[in-house]
């Protein structure tokens, strides 16, 4: 499969990036593993004149620790943090994410900054331009119809990363930088809840690293998808716990994943809880199982992310 | 799009070329090299038939600027037989029966290959990890998997 | 006496093998030409639309393209392998009947710039009203999709042996149930291409297929031109399935294509195409209603199987048979009814599939372990009881000659303590198994039988000439090997030249389950042709009888003085010398009634020996997610007497995953007449983590047939692997399955129902 006439450029440092960036007229795309950006530019659902590679920015590779936080290079790859000692003893939930992402070959190519960001999927969404334009263009490509629903201008995608699911309960910020300068902001805060337009960024703005709090970190992830190497959550599932409490999250349905903060994990607790997430979830028929299977399988998730930690702790 | 100029070696030899800005390194390989063995089964980076090694790694070529490559040192299918021997894994893969039709063969074995480049001696559960980044239609991946340990068993 | 064999029966590596793992192999996507074009496909939006207008005026004008071909440009011509078949014009004039049916095509320079031109392509629809639920298009007042099919019913099959109804009315217990399975896709690697190049008028040809002469003489059809100058060459193919038996739409284009422009043109589809464009595989609805006795005799069978077709024919009468046969061939049916329904659809073209018919097969075996449950028998039982055996005859009339389904069923079971697992099957944890026959080779007229000659080098080589095409599974290295065994020559010392219709005789192909059984004994009788003129002239040198003749290792002596050997190349020399050299010819015609035909005749004789096998399955199911793990799989497998054990065990493994594991993960989705999985990420294919533990049997008949008593590769674990999962499914949660695949989604919503 062809892609489509673009340029490429390869910067060495966030300002080249941001300067390339700038004189692209905002036609321009950011990657650095590409796996979701160049299938998506091959079925044309993205038509960049300009790719910037930021692989060859170093700064934002790698994993650091300190006592108060972990700051992970948004180029850091999943299988490097897969492999992490750090990640792995002391940020399960992190760990498991990585570990149930896609398969090691794409592990390897993509990043934590690439995967965080990563467009919201639909099955009637990812698909030619052949196809779509067969069928008649969705809402999210500019039509005015949800083919997965029927809905008017409204839009069901799932964003569907898994390390998200991770990175947010565990009360991720970002490090983001533009052509302004820096700023840091709650991970939670740049999710617009919107499937057509998931991120909150800026025109050009980049996200530089994802910092984490400080600490071991009790947790478990959970994720539920047809087979056990190269398939996207039809549902994922995070826990983390510390001494001040927990914070479930739930995602890959809809374009923003529920995030609840839980005080106690006493069983009654629970058991309430797992009902909020189950009433909470709106997913729809856009992907290979049925909505009202992922709806339950929210309830599900939440339970056993809970009894997990529990006999982790 | 002007062409763009990019030197990178691929199988111990060293390869100046000029390619289209947005042309994949599987096309490159494929249509430039001529070097065939990578095959495009998907084009979307979804079953590993055209994995090739990048720099040690094991890549999805089809989803690869070959911009991205420059200076890097590849390895394809082609290049493993050395001094005309081949390789123990494709040894391997004839002599355990790992080969049906072939179409998953290339990418198969390249990513078998950087597994055992950066662990010689893995254990059956880390090379189903590896080898489940590449989907094969024909064998059940049973002898792909007795191919590959038999390779570890003999190092 | 037992023959002493030295190469057949062994494991050998694969003689193609080191094509492909050095990456030498060329397919059809590999082949550069000089010159060459490329060619790209306009394709329907429309599920059912009739076709206006198609401008190609602009499309013609961009610079760098140098044919547009429309229906227009063809001959008028439908092809369908039957005469009751002849519904596909390849690139229609009057209307589409799927979305991603072929409208126009060009071919271009590169790439690019076919692309370029296809979007310049106007085509003005007028749409009509598309049916896509064959039961719907049954119903009177349906939109209709061919002219002269009534109710869409492309191919009614209906067979009836002995008195059904009577037989119900006595039976002392009767089950009946509707099973459905989504259709699969064959997902074979590679992604269809074609190559042609004409020139002198002359058309050479590249692309995966499973019989070059039957796909020679479509487009000879298609096309008008004579058979010997349509040459469809060697070349690598990345599985079948099933999938590449018939002539494909890009067949014809890309030859119209080079047929206008006198330069080679290749065509490579995407995925997205491969899976929309090219073959799909039968969405399923079996009714099944089941009479026994109370000791576990089943005497009465009804059967209803509607098979969702889509736009045209295909393989059609035969898809709408081959479910019931390989039961009917596998069990006792005193009184059987089956009717078999194929119905279009304004969905894609779907074909015979290795896997073929799960929801009538699975459905009828799950359903036959609950009727056991129901006697107070266990699966074990109730299929031995009704299980054919050797010298026995099928409802319909085909004679059993060899016979391993007791042993496959024993061996298969006996694994995994089957009959204690099945009794105290735990909550959620179930074993199960699955039965079938398949006929090796069935009825096609007279391309049933194959041919082969060999030729010698005059150091003493040889070559075979055989139409045998290997689409993956081995089949050129299984004719090589038993060229070596024959001629006493190791392997190395034998080229092969098949699956090229100008060098080759008719064969069947890939396509029937007929190269081992067909094909090789064809091979086999050609060796030993050669091997006779080759001991006419050693028996002279050594002074020595023939029965006596021993070829070993490229030497020729007497068993009596096995000291004193000659070369084979001294003979082979000789041979010239004496102005006769040494030419093997031979060939195979099964034993069939060639008087039996798919619709209006379906009794007597289907195929000269049929194989048999049984999968057992273990699994356990998840409660709360749904989610099935398969944690053993075992299929044990008569086919005679294996060639190369590891290629048949490759054959079974393969079926475990495309017919097993498939069964809980793989099936196509559609939306109105569109294809939502058509790619390898949203289609299931099972990666080597969803394996489970796999134990392979081969069952030894020695069918008196077979070259060297060699039957039929693997294609019994294909057509029951899915039932062996349906039926420990049953085991685990006293619940049938009500449609396959079975995902976590209705796997839930089943335990959620009432158990039975
Ligand atoms: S062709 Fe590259 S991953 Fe499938
Ligand atoms: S051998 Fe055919 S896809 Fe793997």
């Amino acid at each position: 499969m062809i892609l489509p006439k673009l340029d490429y450029k390869k910067a060495k440092s966030l300002e080249e990036a941001i300067e390339y960036f700038e004189k692209s007229n905002g036609e321009a795309a950011y990657f650095a593993g590409g796996t979701d950006l160049i299938p998506r530019i091959k079925l044309r659902l993205r038509t960049p004149s300009l790719v910037i590679d930021l692989k060859g920015i170093e700064e934002m590779v790698g994993i650091k620790k300190t006592d108060e936080m972990y700051v992970i290079g948004a180029n850091t790859t999943i299988f490097e943090l897969k492999n992490s000692e750090i990640i792995r003893e002391n940020l399960p939930t992190l760990y498991e994410a990585c570990a149930q992402t896609s398969c090691e070959v794409l592990q390897m190519r993509g990043t934590i900054g690439g995967n965080i960001l990563q467009d919201t999927r639909c099955l009637f969404y990812n698909k030619s331009l052949t196809w779509r334009r067969a069928k008649g263009f969705c809402y999210k490509m500019g039509g005015n119809v949800c083919h997965a629903t029927g809905g008017k201008n409204v839009c069901y995608a799932n964003y569907s990363s898994d390390l998200a699911t991770a990175l947010l309960s565990l009360g991720s910020k970002l490090v983001i930088v533009g052509k302004d300068g820096q700023r840091k902001c709650d991970f939670e805060e740049i999710l617009t809840g919107k499937p057509e337009k998931p991120f909150n960024l800026r025109q050009g703005e980049i996200v530089k690293e994802i910092i984490i709090p400080g600490g071991k970190r009790q947790g478990a992830f959970e994720k539920i998808r047809i087979r056990g190497s190269i398939d996207y959550p039809l549902i994922n599932g995070a826990f983390t716990m510390d001494s001040k409490g927990g914070k479930l999250v739930v995602g890959a349905i809809g374009s923003k994943p529920c995030v609840y903060s839980v005080e106690t994990i006493e069983e009654e607790r629970v058991k309430i809880l797992s009902e909020t997430v189950f009433n909470d979830l709106k997913p729809v028929n856009n992907t290979v199982v049925s909505p009202v299977y992922r709806k339950k399988m929210g309830k599900v998730i939440a339970i056993k992310l809970i009894e997990k930690t529990k006999k982790g702790a | 799009m002007r062409n763009r100029k990019i030197s990178f070696t691929v199988n111990n030899e060293k390869v100046t070329l000029h390619v289209r800005p947005y042309e994949t390194l599987l096309e490159t390989l494929r249509e430039r090299l001529l070097l065939t063995g990578a095959k495009e089964a998907c084009g979307l980076g979804s079953c590993g038939a055209c994995t090739v090694i990048v720099n040690r790694k094991p890549v999805r070529s089809c989803l690869i600027l070959t911009l991205e490559v420059e200076d890097a040192i590849i390895e394809t299918i082609e290049g493993l037989k050395k001094n005309g021997n081949l390789h123990p894994l494709q040894k391997a893969f004839m002599e355990k029966g790992a080969v049906q039709c072939g179409f998953c063969t290339p990418g198969m074995i390249m990513t078998a290959k950087s597994l055992l480049d950066r662990n010689s001696r893995p254990n059956r559960s880390e090379i189903i990890e590896a080898i489940s980044s590449n989907l094969c239609r024909c064998t059940g991946y049973k002898k792909i998997i007795e191919a590959v340990e038999d390779v570890c068993s003999k190092e | 006496m037992e023959e002493e064999l030295y190469v057949v029966g062994k494991r050998v590596p694969r003689t193609d093998s080191i094509y492909k793992v050095t990456g030498a192999a060329e397919y059809t996507a590999d082949i550069k030409l000089p010159n060459m074009l490329i060619a790209k496909v306009l394709r329907s939006p429309y599920p059912h639309a009739k076709i206006v207008n198609i401008d190609i005026s602009k499309a013609k004008r961009v610079p760098g393209v140098k044919a547009v071909i429309t229906g227009k440009d063809g001959y008028g011509v439908k092809w369908g392998v039957f005469k009751y078949t002849q519904d596909h014009m390849m690139l229609p004039i009057d209307k589409v009947r799927y979305v991603g049916e072929d409208i126009a095509a060009c071919a271009a320079i590169d790439e690019e710039t076919a692309q370029e031109a296809i979007e310049l392509i106007k085509v003005d629809y007028e749409p009509l009203e598309p049916v896509f639920d064959p039961e719907e298009a049954m119903k009177d007042g349906a939109p209709l999709i061919h002219e002269g099919y009534p109710r869409n019913i492309n191919i009614h099959v209906h067979i009836e042996v002995g008195d059904v109804d009577k037989a119900f009315k006595e039976a002392h217990y009767v089950r009946e149930d509707k099973f459905r399975a989504q259709g699969e896709a064959y997902a074979m690697l590679e992604p269809y291409a074609c190559v042609a190049y004409y020139k002198n008028g002359y058309l050479d040809l590249w692309m995966p297929n499973a019989g070059p002469h039957v796909r020679a003489k479509a487009l000879s059809n298609l096309l008008k031109i004579p058979l010997n100058r349509i040459r469809v060459r060697h070349v690598f193919i990345g599985g079948a399935f099933g999938g590449r038996s018939e002539v494909a739409p890009a067949d014809f284009i890309v030859s119209l294509l080079s047929i206008k422009t006198e330069r080679p043109v290749k065509l490579v589809m995407s995925r997205e195409e491969n899976a929309i464009s090219s073959r799909q595989v039968h969405d399923v609805v079996a009714r099944i209603k089941t009479g026994v006795k109370k000791d576990g005799t089943i005497v009465a069978r009804d059967y209803e199987v509607i098979y969702d077709g889509g736009a045209y024919s295909s393989t059609g009468p035969i898809a709408a048979s081959v479910p019931f046969y390989v039961y009917e061939e596998c069990y006792r049916m005193a009184n059987v009814r089956y009717h078999g329904y194929r119905v279009y659809t304004n969905k894609g073209i779907r074909g015979m599939y290795g896997c073929h018919g799960r929801a009538f097969l699975a459905g009828c075996e799950a359903q036959l372990d609950l009727i056991a449950k129901e006697l107070g028998l266990d699966p074990i039982e109730i299929r031995l009881k009704n299980g054919l055996r050797a010298g026995e005859e099928t409802a319909t009339g085909s004679k059993i000659i060899s016979c391993g389904l007791q042993e496959t069923i024993e061996e298969a079971t006996k694994k995994v303590d089957f009959k204690n697992k099945w009794k105290k099957a735990t909550r959620l944890k179930g074993v199960g198994m699955g039965c079938v026959a398949i006929m090796c080779g069935f009825p096609m007229g007279f391309r049933s039988g194959s041919s082969c000659s060999v030729k010698f080098n005059d150091d003493g080589q040889a070559t075979i000439i055989t139409a045998i095409v290997d689409n993956g599974q081995g089949n050129e290295s299984m004719a090589i090997q038993i060229a070596s065994e024959v001629l006493g020559i190791p392997m190395e010392d034998i080229n092969i030249i098949n699956a090229d219709t100008e060098a080759t005789s008719l064969d069947p192909g890939a396509y029937s389950q007929a190269a081992t059984f067909v094909g090789a004994n064809a091979v086999k009788r050609a060796c030993e042709d050669a091997r006779r003129q080759i001991a006419e002239i050693a028996r002279e040198k050594l002074s020595c009888e023939i029965k006596d003749i021993v070829i070993k290792e490229r030497m020729v002596f007497s068993r009596k003085n096995p000291e004193n050997k000659i070369p084979i190349s001294w003979i082979v020399r000789e041979a010239f010398l004496r102005g006769k050299p040494i030419i093997g010819v031979g060939s195979y015609f099964p034993n069939i009634d060639l008087k039996r035909e798919w619709v209006s005749k379906p009794f007597g004789q289907m195929a000269g020996s049929f194989s048999y096998g049984t999968s057992v399955a273990e699994l356990t199911v998840d409660e709360n997610t749904g989610k099935i793990k398969v944690h053993k799989f075992i299929a044990a497998h008569d086919c005679g007497r294996p060639i190369n054990p590891m290629a048949v065990e490759g054959q079974l493994e393969g079926g475990i995953m495309q017919a097993g594991i498939a069964a809980i993960m793989e099936g196509n989705i559609w939306h109105n007449g569109f294809l939502m999985n058509p790619d390898l990420l949203e289609y299931k294919i099972p990666t080597a983590k969803d394996m489970p533990d796999i134990e392979t049997v081969l069952v030894t008949t020695m069918d008196p047939e077979g070259p060297f008593g060699a039957k039929e590769g693997g294609l019994t674990i294909r057509m029951s692997a899915y039932s062996a999962i349906a039926s420990a499914f049953y085991n685990a949660t006293g619940r049938l399955f009500k449609e396959l695949p079975l995902t976590p989604d209705k796997v839930l919503e089943l335990l959620q129902t009432e158990e039975g």
